[in-house]
């Protein structure tokens, strides 16, 4: 999104895999094909054959603008790939005046507040360069409101209101037509634009698909507690593939490996303990003019009214710094003191439950 | 509280989620359904009735019923309406 509306480098946010896993992990650069977890064995695309005696599934999401006819040849996005975020910022230097209708093409998709941050930031860029006033931006969701959870749309709808930005609710996209750049919505409704940079629905993996591991969409039926794949115990998916209700998003993908691979050594030390992922998110959120604020909430407790200030944006403009480290579990004490101390809903910590 | 009032085509079970989990479960039903189909959609959330009401009366699908089970609510919405503006 940065590089798309902000203009960054797409090297300062990639990193190569190998040197971000521990040394004592061997580490295997490969596709995987197939997996069977009835059996017990990883089929990577070369053709070899991995055993396991327990598997962590991390295959994320799958942007699919192709689902939805005409997104493709019509619409920018952020979310594809770097290549595609730097189109947009392309065609915002090109851009001179119009309608521009940013929002969600379908659901699920990962990060729920990037399609508003998306907006927030463009009307950014826009008022930065001077064109604000030669365009109208327009924001279209197939939800009831601009964010999704009703209390962080009381925030965002009187922000999009100072900034003159549009809001079209219940439009859930059906259709494109490219030529006459238009959009159509399954509730019947016409749409017209200049310039479109669209959220593509997303699914699951094409090998959770092949394997036959997921719903018909490729979501894992996941044990939203313990993080194991329903049916197994010695399988645990985490992250974006799985079908639990959180949001997938990495705030979410990190907690839940924490849960996962403590069970795993809970059961290999035979300590009897069950870890569990309490569906505490903690989404970061941009609303612009150099403010942020979080989408905080569990399973237990809803999304809760947070505002943007400095400090958060700081925070999470902050945590971009240190980001790589924290993969490496190293800061995993600032992280959970962190959780702690922002912990407005609950104790995020994961409970434990001992049967010893 | 009311009684089933039509066979459902699809049942979408939503319990256990917050919102936007139920209309998102919605959602996904509609985007697969055809005309006449019945969608059952079970919830737990209470944001997920005013939030399908809203959205038939917008869309022009009809709500059929409301039914408040132990603990879930059962909303039955039968497609009447769906895509082709042009």
């Amino acid at each position: 999104m940065e590089v798309a509306l902000e203009g960054k480098k797409p090297d300062s946010i990639i990193r190569e895999e190998r040197p971000l896993v521990d040394k004592n992990v061997t580490y295997i650069e490969n596709s995987v094909d197939m997996i069977d977890l009835n059996q017990r064995v990883v089929f990577t695309a070369d053709g070899k054959k991995l055993a396991y005696d327990y598997i962590i599934l991390a295959t994320g999401s799958v942007p699919d603008p192709d689902s939805i006819a005409g997104l493709r040849a019509a619409s920018l996005n952020f979310h594809t790939s770097t290549e595609d975020s730097l189109k947009i910022w392309d065609a915002l230097q090109q851009f001179r005046k119009g309608h521009i209708v940013l929002g969600i093409a379908g659901v699920p998709h990962k990060c729920p507040p990037s399609p508003n941050e998306g907006t927030f930031l463009l009307d950014d860029y826009l008022r930065k360069s001077g064109k604000r006033d030669d365009a109208k931006i327009t924001f279209v969701t197939p939800y009831p409101r601009p964010y999704p959870a009703e209390a962080m749309s009381k925030v965002v709808e009187p922000l999009f209101q100072k900034r003159g930005i549009d809001v079209v609710t219940f439009f859930n996209l059906e259709s494109v037509d490219p030529t006459k750049k238009e959009l159509y919505s399954l509730e019947g409704d016409t749409l017209s634009y200049d310039l479109l940079i669209m959220v593509p629905p997303h699914r699951g993996a094409d090998v959770i698909i092949k394997s036959g591991l997921g719903d018909k969409d490729g979501w894992i039926p996941t044990d939203k507690y313990t993080m194991n794949v329903k049916g197994y115990d010695n399988a645990y998916a985490i992250g974006d593939c799985t079908d639990i209700p959180v949001s997938k998003t990495g705030v979410t993908a990190h907690l839940e490996a924490k849960v996962a691979a403590n069970n795993i050594i809970s059961s290999i030390e035979n300590l009897g303990q069950t870890h569990k992922y309490t569906g505490r998110i903690n989404c970061p959120f941009e609303m612009g003019s150099g403010k942020a604020a979080f989408v905080v909430g569990s399973y237990e407790k809803p999304v809760k009214e947070i505002h943007p200030s400095r400090i958060r944006h700081v925070m999470k403009r902050g945590f971009e710094r240190i980001y790589w480290r924290s993969l490496t579990g190293n800061l995993d004490w600032l992280l959970d003191t962190y959780f702690g101390a922002t912990d407005i809903v609950e104790n995020s910590k994961p409970t434990v439950v001992s049967s010893k | 509280m009311q009684v089933p009032v039509a066979k459902p085509t699809t049942v979408v079970d939503s319990r256990g989620t917050m919102c936007p989990g139920p209309i998102t479960d919605l959602f996904r039903a509609f985007r697969n359904s055809s005309i006449g189909d019945v969608i059952e959609l079970w919830a737990t959330d209470p944001a997920a009735k005013p939030d399908v009401q809203t959205w038939a009366k917008r869309s022009g699908n009809e709500v059929l019923a409301i039914i408040d089970e132990n603990g879930y609510t059962k909303i039955q919405v039968r497609i009447v309406k769906k895509g082709t503006a042009r």
